[in-house]
Parts: structure tokens; C-alpha cells; sequence
């Protein structure tokens, strides 16, 4: 039995500490404070009366051509430039299932391989080749997460991970028969390196080395599902709900924390006790060693030391949020707002972000530098 | 007489000896072997067999009438034994064609004797040989010419050969069974393309070195491929129709890819067409035109007298393959059957094009083309590839040739054209301006003396067909599949499906079509094949003959990389799922639903009928002919009718009640092992 008591003094010491430093403050100039990364300076957005489909808007990938891609509960959008409109494509283009789930570029011939609620797509020049768990190997219909790692593409179903061999046209399957994975249910898949790290729901995070067949798995130490009772010993929970990897860090989203894994040390983050707006992340994008968070609450940016949040209020109001090492919480309007406070799915480069909210598309254009972020963007 | 009844019981008697000493000394497979000889003499004379053999004849075929069950119908085949197992002789037969850049020189590859030939085109002889393995196809010359790359069929690779040595100097693997390769100059230095056939993709090469920088996805068994002069775009021509629904036109693939980058950049979809073998770049016009047949595959096949069956033309397409416009190269009563090769001059005013099963090179007069669309309003270019009357408009000659003409080349001053008769050994030199045939290259004797090559003479050869409309090549393309469906009318209906099944590996799977109904190779090619379908006289006795060998003769499909030799843990978990007797929880999977008992070894087949719960609508009958499963990774779709698109299928959508083996115990990974194992037969 878990003493109550190391709860309290667990949860209420950082946060007291956070609570001090929450009151809104930028200094006599405007100035926030300063910011090591790139972060927003305005949201453009685009909803239904924009021409996206629907409300939800799930994944959006921007391809190295230059074209815009975004998965939506009504198809899959395609850009082809910008300023250029965008074009739908659904069941009659060829795509296995309309719930476009999540998207990935293959580098070397710029396919777009679309997981779907009905099947994995590859889409290749206007043509949509589809693998369902019926007439191929792919594990499970359900394809949260795909990436593609060298001559494989990688896929996280609802019954374990697959590997396509884009050469020989081979799929393996790993689950809870043939892998160190506690459940076959995987959310999220991202190559890292010559390795592949799965998101595992109830699993944690499995690393799997392709050449040596192998698998580690990265669990939550303190094994609680509901609270983390130890910061900063692993991965925050074993419900992994997206993962992602750039330049030897590690990202873990949950529903009940976020977690950074730099090869060494685990950090953790829980809301209340960190400036994490919400426990619930529900996807993460790494960019330059900086992770872009998508949760129910809103938008955060951080390198592990500072953070930079937006939310959005009921009256579609925006503000910001900024946390560095040394200062107190410091909050400001902004002119503009996210489409929608719940983000589901980023993609990011050095000038702008793509942000699928619950309601629309937001187009985060970002400051040119690093730097002092100014009051009242 | 006594005299004689002795001598027959001494014979006797000495063979009853000779058999018991045979049988003590025989080692335990002779001796089944042997008894299973006896055992079916003894049956097929109608003497009966002992109760356990019967119950075992039932029990394996399902069948409580086991009177036309033989023992061979399991046992007694080696793949040894087969025809396609046996040595051949091997022909001079000139496949593919290049020509150097001051046309003194022409090169061609010879498939089956794994040569590559340098000839002097005004001596009219061979100058050099090199050795190139594994059915040397597809050339292209480095435009500098240092270097003349050949695409190796059945090694799955393109060998490069230097052009001063003339011997192989480079070598790199590509993806399975590639056949059409282009070679253009750029910022990137030399560029190949190469089309895999069998992977269904395109692999980019870049030369010095010789690397494969990326591999694409293209349409289905991807074949020719041609270049714009800047070497910018490549255009690969997709032979089968792409992987579609049942009762939906075919329709394959144009692959528009950007060289430089590395891109497919557009998929234009050639509508009702398919066996597209070659894609060339018309100077000066924008067009890329590419040879197709027109299939009719979902009207009842016996349409044959109304020309409704399959045609011949041309799709012009636009360079970034926006458009497609499709126009005849056919006329109302008379067919060039099997379009090739095809080349176009250097002006871009004429074009040429084989029909390998009509033994003709049609001559086409691009400028009247081309004036025929710039009059033409919308609905009647898209209604061009039915009006036979059209190809009057332009095409200017018909030049006939020596037989199974495949590909071309044309001189870079465009006036000689050289046609490779493949199955006669030869290549036919043409003058342009006359059309006459001003020589002739004697690669070998065209093999008259081997029934094989007869045979596939009968087999790509469409005059035994009304006005010459197709051959059997037209629907077995190197005696393989088409990939479609074709709507026979044998129920009366016409709107039943029927599989097109591969040739290849056919030897010893006796009966054949899908209801068994031929009990050989000669009655199912033979009188009544041509009548029905083929509304012509049938074969005469040699030829069937020589028919029946040349298929026999055709191996398997090959389903592996020739890279992967070894076996993958996932294809021996399949091996072992495909001969279990029991299912992983320990329940004994009943013999008429085990995998072997209707597909055994070696052939995996029991050369029976078996039903296996796949009756359709409007099928007759629940008993289909157990099809063998030798290169069947490489033959969908699958079932009697083509309802199955991938092997998965069988299993996921069309079991039904575990009656196609029982595989309601797997998992999806079991599944996939055993479609793993069956992919390496």
C-alpha cells in the first residue's frame, strides 16, 4: 500500500513552488523574458469556413517539396504549395479509410504513407495504394503512427508494430508474442538513429534494434499508472501515447505527464508541478532539440529548461506563457490564438509550425531568432 | 504351345524374383514408390484395391466415388521428371537493341544464351561477344558511350559492360526480373533507369559509381522506359493492369519520373488497356507514346467474331502525363496482334511499331497523326481507340517480317531500321525511304530442329485466330498471367468471372481449366479451344505437338530475389504451418482441411477438383480444379474467378468456414508465415 503522505509531499511541493511563480508579469519594457529557441509570433488558422472539411484535424506533415499535407476526420488535404488550395482526397482517390490518423514522408522518393482508421496508404504521386490487415501483413487496421526508417516503413496499430520491407514487399510483425511488449497496443513509431522506439500503451517505450533483433524496454519505474511517484527515475507512465526522437533526445507523451530521455537521465514533467499545462500530451514534435507539445490545453514549447505555452480561452482569446530557469512565471495576451486549445498533431521547421487542433489548422509563424519575447504579440 | 507357356512362366517367374529382390533391397521411398505403381495399375484396371488404400483415397480426396481418383494424383511426381527441369538447347534469339552513337555498331542481347553481341551493321556481321548472366535483356548505351548497361533478368541485377573491352566491368542489384532500362546524361552525371518487372518498381542508378540511388514505386510489372533528351523526365510503360476491383476495367500505368530529384512526379492511368511494353519520347511534339492492347476482358470472350476481344493502338500522352488520348493501330477486319517494340526518328514524323504475333513493323506517319488531333473535337478523340477506320489515317505501311519480331532500332541518321526476329535467330534490316529489307543478320539457325521452340512459335503466333486478333501470349505474357479476369460464357450468362491461371510450371498439374475438365494440354489448346474461342481452325497435330512441349518446358514463376538465398524464420514458421497436423493448441486438423492434403508436394496439387466453400452466384458447381501452387506469390489474384487480390485474401475475406484448410486458429503473424512460405514456392 502506498502511504498517502509521500502523495501529499510529492505533489504539493513543486507545486507550491509553481504556484508562487504563477503570477502574470513582463517587465516595465513589455519584455518577456529570454527564450533559447524559436517560438510563435502569430497563429494564422484555418477552419471549416477556410476550407478544411470538418472540425478535427488529426495529423499534418509538411513534405520536403514543399507540400502541405493534413490528416482530417473528412480525408486527406494535400497543399501543393502556398498560396495554392488545397485539394481533397478520400475513399474515391483510393484511400482505404476517410480518418486520416497520422502521416510520414519517405526521404528518398517523397511518398506520403498515411495511416488511416481503416488501413495504411501510400500515396505516390496522386496514386493511393492501400494494406489492410486482410489482404496483406499489416498488423492491425488501425494505424495511429508511421514513419519510415531506411527500407522499411514502420507502422504503430492497434495490435502490435509492423514493418513493411519496401524492397522485397515482407512485413514482420512484433507484439506481445515476439516482442518486449507488455501490450500489443501501439499509439506511436519513430526511427531513432539505427534503432526504432515504439510508444506502447500500457508498455512504456520499447526500443527495438533491427540488426540484432533485439528489444529494451524503457518502463515507468514506480510502475503507477495514476500518479508519478518518483520524478525524473523513467519514463512518467507506461500509457505511452506518442513518442518522438531527434538528436539523441527522447520525447514521451502520456495522459498523466511528459517525459525527456537524453541516453542518460530521465526528466519528467506533471502539471501543477511544472509549467506542463496539462498531463494530457497527446502528441509530440522534436525540432533542434526542442519539443512542441500538443495537449488538451493548449500548446507547449521546451528544451527541457524553459517553456513557452498558448492557450486558448472560451472566447477564443490567446495568451502565452513563459517559464525560464531564474524567473517567475511570466503571462501575456496575444492578438492571435490557436484554432482550438486541444492539439493533436504539430509539424515544425526553423520558420513556422502546423498545428491540427480539435477545430481547424493553425499556422504558427515563428520569431526569426531566438531572443526576448515581447508583451502583447 | 506347352512350349511357350513355359517360357511365359519363366519370364514370370524371373520378374516376381527380380521384383522381390528389387523390393528387399530398395530403400523405403523406392519401395512406396513401387507400390504405388502397382497399387494404380492394379486400380486403373478396375481390380480393385485393399480397404485400407480405399479409405486413404477417400479420406485424401474427399470424395466418396473415388473411381477417377488415382494414386497418381498425389504420389509418384518428382519435379526431377518434369519437362521444365530438363536441359534445352539454347537459341541465338536477339532480344533487345542498341545502336552506337555513328551507327557503325549495333548491340543486342541474347536472353537465352546469356550474350551480349557487338555487330558491324554494314558488314552484316558479329564482331564481338561478351558473357553477361542471369538473361542478359534490356540495353541502354551511355550516351558518351564508355559504357552499355544490361539489365539481367534472372539475377536481378544490371551489368555494365566497357564498350572498348566489351566485357562486363560492373555489376549492381536492382529489384526482381528487370527488363526495360534507359541511360541519359545530366547534372548528376549518368543516370539508369532501370524497370523492375517482377517488384513492380523502377530502381535509379547512378553510374560512376554504379549505385542504386533509389528505388521507386511504378505501376504494375513495369517494362519499358523512355527518356526526354535532356534526360530530365523518364517514362516507364506498366505491362499489367494495376491491382484493381473485380468487375472494374483494367487499366494500367504510365510512371512520369523526374530523373534529377529522384521523384514519380504522375501516374497516368491508360484506361482499358494493358501489355505496354515500351514508352518513347516523340521529338518536337510533346507527346510520349506508348504501344497498348485494349482489353475487353468484361464482355463474354466469344465476342471474338465482332473484334470485341482485344486491339491494338497507341496512347499518346502528354509530357508531364496529364492527358491520355488512346488511338488505333488496328483495322476493322485485320489485327496486329501483340505490339512491342517501337521506335520514332529523330524528326519526330514517324514512328514504328512490331506486332510480335502478326510478324509485321507498322510505319506511322506522325504529322497526319498529328493533324487528326488538331482537328479532332473531344468526343471523338476520346472515342478514337474504337474506330478502326482511323488507323487508315495514318499509318502508311505494313511491312511484313520474319517471325516473333520484339523490339527495334532505328539508325541515329534514322535510315535504317533494324527489326529483331526473336524466334528466327535474325535481324532484319529495313531503308527507311524504301521500306525494303536490304539485309539480313544470321545470329543462329532459328531452331527448327526443337520442338520447344517450335512450340513457342504456335504459342506467340496470332494467325489461328479470326483476322489474327490475338495469340496465346496476348493473354499469357511469357506464358505467365495477365492479371485479369475474363468473362467466358460457359454457364450462358456472361457476367462469370474466370482467373486467368499462369502457364509457367503447368507440366504434370494435370487436369486443366478452372472445372478440370481437360484431362491434357492437347484437348484443353486443342479443337475445340480454337472453335470456341479462338473461332478459327485449330492447330494441326504437330502443332499442338510442339505447343504442348513448348508450355510443359515453362518453370515456375520465380517468387524470391535471386538475392535471398536463404530461408527467413517467418517462411520456415510458414512451412510448418502449411504441413501441420494439428493446430498449436494440440486439436488434430481434420485430413480433407489440411493444406497438404489437396496441394501436396511437390507439385501442390492433388490434381483433383475440390470444393472449398468459394462457390460464387453463379457458379455451377462447388468442385474447382486444386490449381498447383508452384510460383503462386507471383500469380494474383486468386480463386476461380479473381475475387482474391493478394494471398491474404483467401484467408481473411473468402474462407468460409475453415473449408480452405482450417486457419481460424492464426494469428496474424501465423498468417503471415504461411503467405511468407507459400511466396517461396
Amino acid at each position: 500500500m502506498k502511504p498517502p503522505f509521500l502523495f501529499v509531499l510529492a505533489g504539493w511541493l513543486p507545486a507550491a513552488l509553481a504556484g508562487a511563480a504563477e503570477s502574470p508579469k513582463s517587465d516595465a519594457r513589455g519584455q518577456l523574458a529570454q527564450v533559447p529557441f524559436r517560438v510563435v509570433e502569430r497563429f494564422e488558422n484555418y477552419r471549416m469556413e477556410q476550407g478544411m472539411p470538418c472540425h478535427k484535424i488529426h495529423a499534418v506533415l509538411k513534405t520536403a517539396d514543399d507540400h502541405l499535407w493534413v490528416g482530417t476526420w473528412e480525408g486527406l488535404l494535400e497543399r501543393p504549395g502556398e498560396g495554392r488550395p488545397f485539394r481533397r482526397y478520400t475513399t474515391e482517390d483510393g484511400l482505404t479509410h476517410k480518418m486520416i490518423l497520422s502521416l510520414a514522408e519517405d526521404p528518398r522518393t517523397g511518398d506520403v504513407w498515411v495511416g488511416t482508421m481503416r488501413g495504411l496508404n501510400r500515396w505516390s504521386a496522386g496514386r493511393a495504394t492501400g494494406y489492410l490487415q486482410t489482404d496483406s501483413g499489416l498488423p492491425n487496421n488501425v494505424v495511429y503512427s508511421v514513419d519510415v526508417v531506411g527500407d522499411h516503413v514502420w507502422v504503430a496499430t492497434a495490435a502490435g508494430a509492423g514493418a513493411l520491407h519496401l524492397k522485397t514487399g515482407v512485413w514482420q510483425i512484433y507484439d506481445h508474442n515476439n516482442a518486449a511488449m507488455h501490450e500489443p497496443w501501439c499509439y506511436s513509431i519513430r526511427g531513432a538513429g539505427d534503432r526504432v522506439l515504439i510508444g506502447v500503451w500500457g508498455g512504456g517505450i520499447v526500443e527495438h534494434d533491427p540488426v540484432r533483433a533485439t528489444f529494451k524496454e524503457y518502463r515507468d519505474p514506480d510502475g503507477d499508472f495514476h500518479y508519478d511517484l518518483v520524478a525524473d527515475d523513467g519514463p512518467i507512465n507506461d500509457i505511452t501515447s506518442w513518442i518522438d526522437w531527434e538528436d539523441g533526445i527522447l520525447w514521451q507523451c502520456t495522459y498523466f505527464g511528459f517525459a525527456r530521455y537524453d541516453g542518460r537521465r530521465w526528466r519528467t514533467w506533471v502539471e501543477g508541478k511544472s509549467p506542463l499545462p496539462s498531463n494530457f500530451t497527446q502528441f509530440v514534435r522534436s525540432h533542434r532539440r526542442v519539443a512542441w507539445i500538443g495537449t488538451d490545453l493548449g500548446l507547449s514549447i521546451t528544451d527541457g529548461e524553459t517553456w513557452v505555452n498558448y492557450f486558448v480561452d472560451d472566447q477564443g482569446n490567446g495568451s502565452m506563457a513563459v517559464h525560464a530557469a531564474g524567473r517567475a512565471a511570466e503571462t501575456a495576451p496575444m492578438t492571435t490564438a490557436l484554432a482550438n486549445r486541444f492539439v493533436l498533431g504539430i509539424w515544425v521547421d526553423d520558420r513556422e509550425a502546423w498545428l491540427a487542433t480539435s477545430d481547424g489548422l493553425s499556422r504558427a509563424v515563428l520569431t526569426p531568432e531566438p531572443g526576448r519575447l515581447s508583451a502583447g504579440r | 504351345m506347352t512350349r511357350w507357356v513355359m517360357i511365359v512362366m519363366a519370364v514370370v517367374a524371373a520378374a516376381l524374383v527380380a521384383a522381390i529382390v528389387a523390393w528387399t533391397r530398395a530403400d523405403i521411398p523406392t519401395r512406396q514408390r513401387l507400390r504405388i505403381r502397382v497399387l494404380d495399375v492394379t486400380h486403373s484396371a478396375g481390380l480393385g484395391l485393399p480397404a485400407h488404400d480405399r479409405e486413404h483415397m477417400r479420406e485424401r480426396s474427399g470424395l466418396s466415388d473415388i473411381s477417377n481418383v488415382s494414386c497418381r494424383n498425389c504420389h509418384g511426381e518428382s519435379t526431377n521428371a518434369l519437362p521444365w527441369n530438363q536441359p534445352r538447347p539454347r537459341h541465338a534469339a536477339p532480344g533487345w537493341l542498341a545502336f552506337s552513337r555513328d551507327g557503325s555498331r549495333l548491340y543486342t542481347s541474347l536472353p537465352d544464351r546469356d550474350e551480349v553481341v557487338e555487330i558491324d551493321v554494314v558488314g552484316e556481321q558479329v564482331l564481338r561477344r561478351a558473357t553477361v548472366t542471369g538473361s542478359p535483356s534490356g540495353l541502354a548505351l551511355d550516351p558518351e558511350e564508355g559504357a552499355l548497361y544490361v539489365t539481367c533478368r534472372n539475377e536481378d541485377r544490371v551489368a555494365r559492360i566497357d564498350v572498348v573491352s566489351f566485357a562486363e566491368n560492373g555489376s549492381v542489384p536492382v529489384g526482381m526480373a528487370p527488363v526495360g532500362v534507359a541511360c541519359v546524361r545530366g547534372p548528376q552525371g549518368v543516370q539508369v533507369v532501370v524497370a523492375n518487372s517482377r517488384s513492380d518498381d523502377v530502381s535509379l542508378l547512378s553510374g560512376e559509381p554504379l549505385v542504386e540511388r533509389v528505388r521507386l514505386a511504378a505501376g504494375r510489372e513495369p517494362y519499358g522506359v523512355g527518356c526526354t533528351p535532356d534526360g530530365s523526365r523518364a517514362y516507364v510503360a506498366g505491362r499489367l493492369a494495376v491491382m484493381s476491383s473485380l468487375h472494374r476495367p483494367p487499366a494500367s500505368e504510365l510512371t512520369v519520373i523526374d530523373v534529377h530529384r529522384g521523384r514519380v512526379v504522375a501516374r497516368p492511368r491508360l484506361e482499358s488497356a494493358h501489355l505496354s511494353e515500351a514508352s518513347v519520347v516523340v521529338p518536337g511534339r510533346g507527346w510520349v507514346l506508348s504501344p497498348v492492347v485494349r482489353v475487353r476482358n468484361l464482355v463474354p470472350i466469344t465476342q471474338v467474331a465482332r473484334g470485341w476481344v482485344m486491339s491494338g493502338g497507341l496512347a499518346i500522352t502528354d509530357l508531364a502525363g496529364d492527358t491520355v488520348l488512346q488511338v488505333p493501330t488496328d483495322e476493322a477486319n485485320r489485327y496486329f496482334a501483340d505490339p512491342g517494340g517501337l521506335v520514332v526518328d529523330a524528326p519526330g514524323r514517324r514512328a514504328y511499331l512490331v506486332s510480335a504475333g502478326s510478324d509485321a513493323v507498322t510505319v506511322l506517319d506522325l504529322d497526319r497523326l498529328s493533324e487528326w488531333m488538331a482537328q479532332a473535337d473531344a468526343a471523338t478523340r476520346a472515342g478514337a481507340i474504337h474506330d478502326l477506320e482511323l488507323a487508315c489515317d495514318y499509318v502508311v505501311a505494313r511491312i511484313p517480317t520474319g517471325r516473333n519480331p520484339r523490339q527495334l532500332a532505328l539508325s541515329p541518321d534514322g535510315r535504317r531500321l533494324v527489326v529483331a526476329e526473336y524466334l528466327e535467330d535474325t535481324l532484319r534490316i529495313l531503308d527507311t525511304d524504301s521500306l525494303e529489307v536490304v539485309g539480313r543478320i544470321r545470329l543462329g539457325n532459328g531452331g527448327l530442329d526443337d520442338p520447344i521452340r517450335r512450340g513457342e512459335r504456335v504459342f506467340t503466333w496470332a494467325g489461328r485466330t479470326f483476322q489474327g486478333q490475338f495469340s496465346c501470349r496476348s493473354c499469357h505474357p511469357d506464358g505467365h498471367v495477365d492479371g485479369l479476369n475474363y468473362d467466358f460464357d460457359g454457364d450462358g450468362i456472361g457476367d462469370n468471372l474466370l482467373d486467368n491461371r499462369s502457364l509457367l510450371g503447368l507440366a504434370g498439374t494435370w487436369p486443366f481449366k478452372w472445372n478440370g475438365g481437360n484431362p491434357s494440354l492437347k484437348v484443353q489448346c486443342g479443337p475445340r479451344f480454337a472453335k470456341v474461342l479462338m473461332r478459327t481452325e485449330p492447330f494441326d497435330p504437330q502443332q499442338l505437338e510442339d505447343l504442348t512441349r513448348f508450355i510443359e518446358s515453362l518453370p515456375p514463376a520465380r517468387t524470391r530475389p535471386a538475392q535471398d538465398r536463404e530461408w527467413t524464420p517467418a517462411q520456415e514458421r510458414g512451412r510448418r504451418i502449411f504441413f501441420a497436423t494439428h493446430t498449436p493448441a494440440g486439436e488434430v486438423i481434420p485430413i480433407e482441411r489440411r493444406c497438404t492434403t489437396c496441394h501436396p508436394p511437390p507439385l501442390y496439387t492433388n490434381r483433383s477438383r475440390t470444393a472449398v466453400g468459394t462457390r460464387g452466384k453463379r457458379d455451377p458447381t462447388d468442385l474447382f480444379d486444386t490449381p498447383h501452387l508452384l510460383g503462386i506469390g507471383a500469380s494474383a489474384p486468386y480463386l476461380h474467378d479473381g475475387r482474391a487480390r493478394t494471398l491474404e485474401e483467401l484467408w481473411t475475406v473468402y474462407q468460409t468456414n475453415d473449408l480452405h484448410g482450417v486457419s481460424s486458429y492464426m494469428s496474424k503473424q501465423q498468417l503471415n508465415d504461411l503467405v511468407e512460405f507459400l511466396k517461396t514456392l
